[in-house]
């Protein structure tokens, strides 16, 4: 893929999303804005798991703690979205840097089920602190405020998703900033061969920290996103069954890629909407596809296409 | 004392089924490296198989010797037609297929046995209670106690003093040149992990008559074996057993005196044991 | 092209083409139907539930259908699977609002959706009509015009048993509810009542949702010297619980009180669960002459005995379909709200009546017990006392009784 090619896709690809809530129908637009969150959930898991080489059990837990902060600050304080935003990604960041911290000191399958153990409580004290969180009934009546203060109303579903919009973008072109530079290559590094690393005299300790920190802001920001946007936060978005789905959202577009994990969240939600109105039994069906793709394109959407357009003619 | 009685056979029945489901969930980790988020769906096919076979044959002993090796069949088919080809790649892409296999076998059970939990009921000769020690305690609880020491020995005894247990082993800790000795690896993968879906399977049959058989048993019970392998040291059999001690013990006293923190507790267990040493406390450290 | 590329086209391809299968295959619904978006639980652990909805939405649809519908209108159910978690059940009740343009909504299974489908109601506009939903807070705090709630409440079903348990020798109560919103409350409702009726609550626990040995527990029910243990655990935990104090020994003991008495749990449960006590919101066993006519019609068309969501749909449908009639039209929400509120209906297990202020149906509360009887092949709930509404409906927008 030529840098040119490269640039016409994505001019294309910000082209059709500035241009679609104007062609698409009411709830197709209210799905799409539901692709771009788990979009930004994958894109962020991707960080840790594509680059850096750490599979984490427990990601859905930030995404549960941006939508909490987000749906308490709306509810209690009822600001512009945006600060709701920030203290959504806050909060998740925040409670990721010590459970990071402490992660880190494990490696590969240990680290994995230490990030399991550490969502799990998290969904323990969300499920039980019912004052707070609304135990497991949640937090409901989640408004959509304003963009600014005194500046127009998010109410709107274009409006909504313009913000949505604009703040995955935001996020994929500083999570390629962020891999093209000297941390990013060093995390890619350290994926490749965490020992060659420490032989070469660096510790890659601060490194996974500081990226697990910023995957799970961002994931909170989609949480953080989420909350406005369906009204609600729930201990459900702190599971580890959410936490699975995304690793296979990852898995679907593309590992290793940014984008890829985008589009994979997307196939993946896509296909389980149209999948059960057909049949009840359409988990059968979601099960299969994954199980082939994972044998047989492990490159997922994104690494298939590439393989394919490149391929000599 | 009755009370106490009660409650350290209470442990021990939770133990020994702990033990059951999590000593394949640990053979499989020790020996081919692999998670298996599915092993909690074999567990749930083994309970509901061991309904169909006792409502057919009427006889609960005929479906404790039949229906593992039924669910160790199907989950070796399973290994041989899907994980057998992705061995080399990354541990996320195994982890990932054993997640949509569950997904698409939970989801058969439910198609063919429908949303409604299916009751078993325990063989005549072990309904009803015996006296333990001023305790009036059920039968089958404590045929669970014996069915888990009994497995456990006889897999230890299998795995440290057979020829097969051997290759196993050796297989473990070094596929390559187990390889290079002339050893099927690939067999004995397939083996491997047919046999700790039949574990499973047994759990889910002996776990049947205390709870019924229904769907959702299979995710309940995966975190508690996830935390007694993280425990006990994944791969060791000795290690399982242990943890499933602990386990058992802590969900079973935790339960009576902080029945809100208990697992609380054991997370923060399992935390500091992978933190402070991963391997657990019988796994080997690597 | 290479092997592994083909299947990804063919992947790819596929869900393109079923994407658009769908919008080809809904046009086939003609008439100007009425329709009912219902985002209930049809697959995992709760889809017991789900199937009551729909079995009891099948059976009034084909009869009112096949009388000519509502103002000359069929009645169209769309189905929708959530698989019990509240954003997928926002996401379908968004669907089947914006796609498929319904104006009511039903079939929410558990507190958590319904209250986040709810919460949306005004926004979109739209009715949801709970048939299922025991949240008293859904007319509580978290009440607004667009919800009715046609079913029994959890507090009005832990009142019913309250009130047949006052009168009871029984004086020392157990409180077992599972550890979230509906087992705590449920308790909590329970324990106020029964201490009002000057009885005593001699120990609450909650145990975690998902328990499958509640051996610990029954120590501790033995323990507490409990002549009844009032129990509030979701169908799967309960009928765990059932089997395992029988295997004990503590049913003989201490008797079981729920309060749901449900059929599945009985045909899960079998004989163990003998003797149970409690409240159910709809039994099949109700002597009238409507009931005994609808039970044989469910039965012909199902092949089973109508559950308690069985019914309480039915009739949620049938109200509804009054009230439209009513307010003669099926499009204009203000006047069909208007029709609804202060109405009245004839129910399969009694008169109901629909509360202005805050949309709780007003119906008889039953205390059953589950009984042997040769002529079904699983325990009935047998009556053992009906209260009129308004005995046990709680005072306007609270949980208190008069």
């Amino acid at each position: 893929m030529t840098p040119a090619r490269t640039r016409a896709l994505a001019l294309a690809a910000l082209a059709a999303l500035a241009l679609l809530p104007w062609v698409l129908a009411r709830h197709q637009l209210s799905i799409l804005v539901d692709l771009l969150i788990f979009g930004l959930f994958a894109l962020s898991l991707d960080l840790i798991l594509g680059y850096t080489g750490m599979v984490s059990f427990g990601h859905a837990a930030y995404f549960g703690l941006g939508a909490y902060g987000s749906a308490l600050v709306l509810i209690h304080f009822g600001p512009p979205v945006p600060v709701a935003l920030l203290a959504g990604t806050l909060l998740a960041g925040a409670v990721a840097a010590p459970v990071g911290w402490f992660s880190t000191r494990a490696r590969d399958i240990y680290f994995a089920m230490l990030t399991l153990a550490f969502a799990q409580l998290l969904y323990t004290v969300a499920y039980k602190w019912r004052d707070l969180t609304g135990g497991s009934d949640g937090i409901t009546g989640v408004p959509k405020t304003t963009l600014f203060w005194g500046g127009p109303s998010l109410a709107e579903p274009r409006a909504f998703y313009y913000l949505v919009a604009a703040c995955v973008v935001l996020a994929l072109v500083a999570c390629r900033a962020l891999v093209g530079s000297p941390f990013g290559r060093a995390l890619q590094a350290i994926r490749e061969n965490e020992h060659r690393f420490v032989s070469l005299g660096r510790d890659p300790r601060p490194f996974k920290i500081v990226v697990f920190v910023i995957a799970a802001a961002l994931g909170g920001l989609a949480g953080a996103l989420f909350a406005p946007f369906r009204g609600f936060a729930s201990p459900e978005g702190m599971f580890w069954v959410l936490s699975g789905q995304g690793l296979m959202m990852v898995i679907t577009g593309g590992i290793g890629t940014l984008v890829g994990p985008v589009i994979g969240a997307m196939v993946f939600i896509l296909v389980q909407e149209i999948l059960s109105s057909y049949t009840e039994h359409w988990m059968i069906f979601t099960g299969l596809i994954f199980v082939l793709i994972v044998i047989f394109l492990p490159g997922g959407v994104v690494g298939t296409a590439r393989r394919w357009l490149e391929a000599p003619r | 004392m009755a009370f106490v009685v009660e409650q350290m056979l209470n442990a021990l029945a939770l133990a020994g089924l702990l033990f059951l489901v999590s000593a394949g969930l640990s053979l499989v980790f020790g020996i081919l490296r692999v998670v298996n988020f599915a092993h909690g769906v074999f567990y749930m096919l083994g309970a509901y198989l061991g309904f169909t076979a006792v409502k057919l044959s009427g006889q609960f002993w005929l479906s404790l010797i039949v229906v593992p090796p039924v669910v160790g069949v199907v989950g070796a088919l399973l290994e041989a037609s899907t994980l057998r080809f992705i061995y080399r790649r990354p541990p996320i892409y195994q982890l990932l297929l054993t997640f949509g296999l569950a997904l698409i076998l939970e989801e058969s059970i439910r198609v063919l046995y429908g949303p409604t939990a299916m009751g078993v009921d325990p063989p005549v000769f072990l309904q009803g209670a015996v006296d333990v020690l001023g305790a009036v305690y059920p039968s089958y609880r404590l045929f669970l106690v014996v069915l888990g020491i009994a497995v456990g020995v006889g897999v230890w005894l299998f795995l440290q003093r057979t020829r097969a247990g051997l290759v196993i082993r050796a297989v473990a800790q070094n596929s390559e040149m187990a390889d290079c000795l002339g050893a099927d690896v690939a067999r004995v993968r397939t083996l491997v992990f047919g046999a700790a879906c039949a574990l499973a399977g047994l759990g889910g049959v002996a776990a049947a008559p205390m709870t019924t058989a229904y769907l959702g048993m299979g995710i309940s019970v995966i975190v508690d074996a996830f935390v007694v392998v993280v425990i006990g040291g994944l791969g060791s059999i000795v290690g399982s057993m242990a943890g499933s001690l602990i386990v058992g013990a802590a969900q079973t006293w935790g339960a009576f005196y902080l029945s809100e923190t208990a697992m609380v507790i054991i997370y923060a267990v399992m935390g500091a044991i992978l933190i402070f040493r991963p391997w657990g406390l019988f796994g080997e450290e690597e | 092209m290479r092997r592994r590329d083909f299947l990804a086209v063919t992947v790819v391809g596929g869900t393109t083409a079923a994407v658009g299968g769908p919008f080809v295959l809904r046009r086939a619904y003609a008439q100007n139907p009425i329709k009912i978006g219902l985002p209930t639980v049809l697959s995992g652990g709760n889809a017991q539930y789900g199937t009551q909805v729909k079995r009891g939405c099948e059976l009034f649809g084909k009869e009112i259908n096949a009388k000519g519908g509502v103002l000359g209108r069929p009645l169209q159910f769309i189905y929708e699977d959530t698989g019990g978690d509240p954003a997928t059940a926002v996401r379908k009740a968004q669907k089947l609002v914006e796609k498929d343009g319904v104006k009511f909504l039903s079939g929410t299974i558990l507190s958590s959706e319904a209250l986040a489908v709810s919460a949306k109601c005004p926004e979109w506009k739209v009715i949801l009509m709970s048939t299922i939903n025991g949240a008293g807070s859904l007319t509580t705090t978290a009440f607004h015009r667009y919800f009715f709630r046609m079913n029994t409440s959890g507090p009005m079903g832990a009142r019913a048993i309250s009130l047949y348990l006052g009168e009871s020798p029984m004086k020392r109560f157990f409180g077992l509810g599972s550890d979230y919103a509906w087992g705590r409350d449920s308790v909590a409702s329970f324990s106020n009542q029964i201490t009002a009726a000057k009885k005593e609550v001699v120990g609450k626990d909650y145990p975690p949702v998902g328990t499958k040995d509640f051996a610990s527990y029954i120590s501790k029910i033995k323990q507490s010297r409990a002549e009844g243990c009032y129990l509030a655990l979701p169908g799967q935990d309960s009928t765990i619980f059932l089997k395992q104090a029988h295997q004990f020994g503590l049913t003989r003991e201490v008797k079981p009180i729920m309060e749901i008495v449900e059929l599945e749990n009985m045909k899960a449960v079998g004989d163990a669960m003998e003797g149970t006590i409690g409240s159910s919101r709809y039994p099949f066993t109700v002597d009238t002459p409507k009931n005994r006519d609808f039970v044989k019609r469910f039965h012909a068309m199902h092949g089973v005995y109508p559950d308690m969501f069985d019914g309480e749909t039915y009739e949620g449908m049938e109200w509804l379909s009054q009230v439209i009639q009513k307010a003669g039209t099926a499009d204009d929400l203000d006047k069909i709200i208007e029709a609804w509120e202060d109405s009245k209906y004839d129910g399969l297990e009694g008169p109901f009546f629909m509360r202005k202020c805050d949309h709780q149906a007003v119906q008889p509360g039953f205390a059953v017990q589950a009984v042997k009887d040769p002529k079904y092949p699983h325990l009935i709930p047998k009556i053992l006392a009906t209260y009129p509404g308004e005995k046990v409906t709680p005072k306007c927008r609270t949980e208190e009784f008069s």
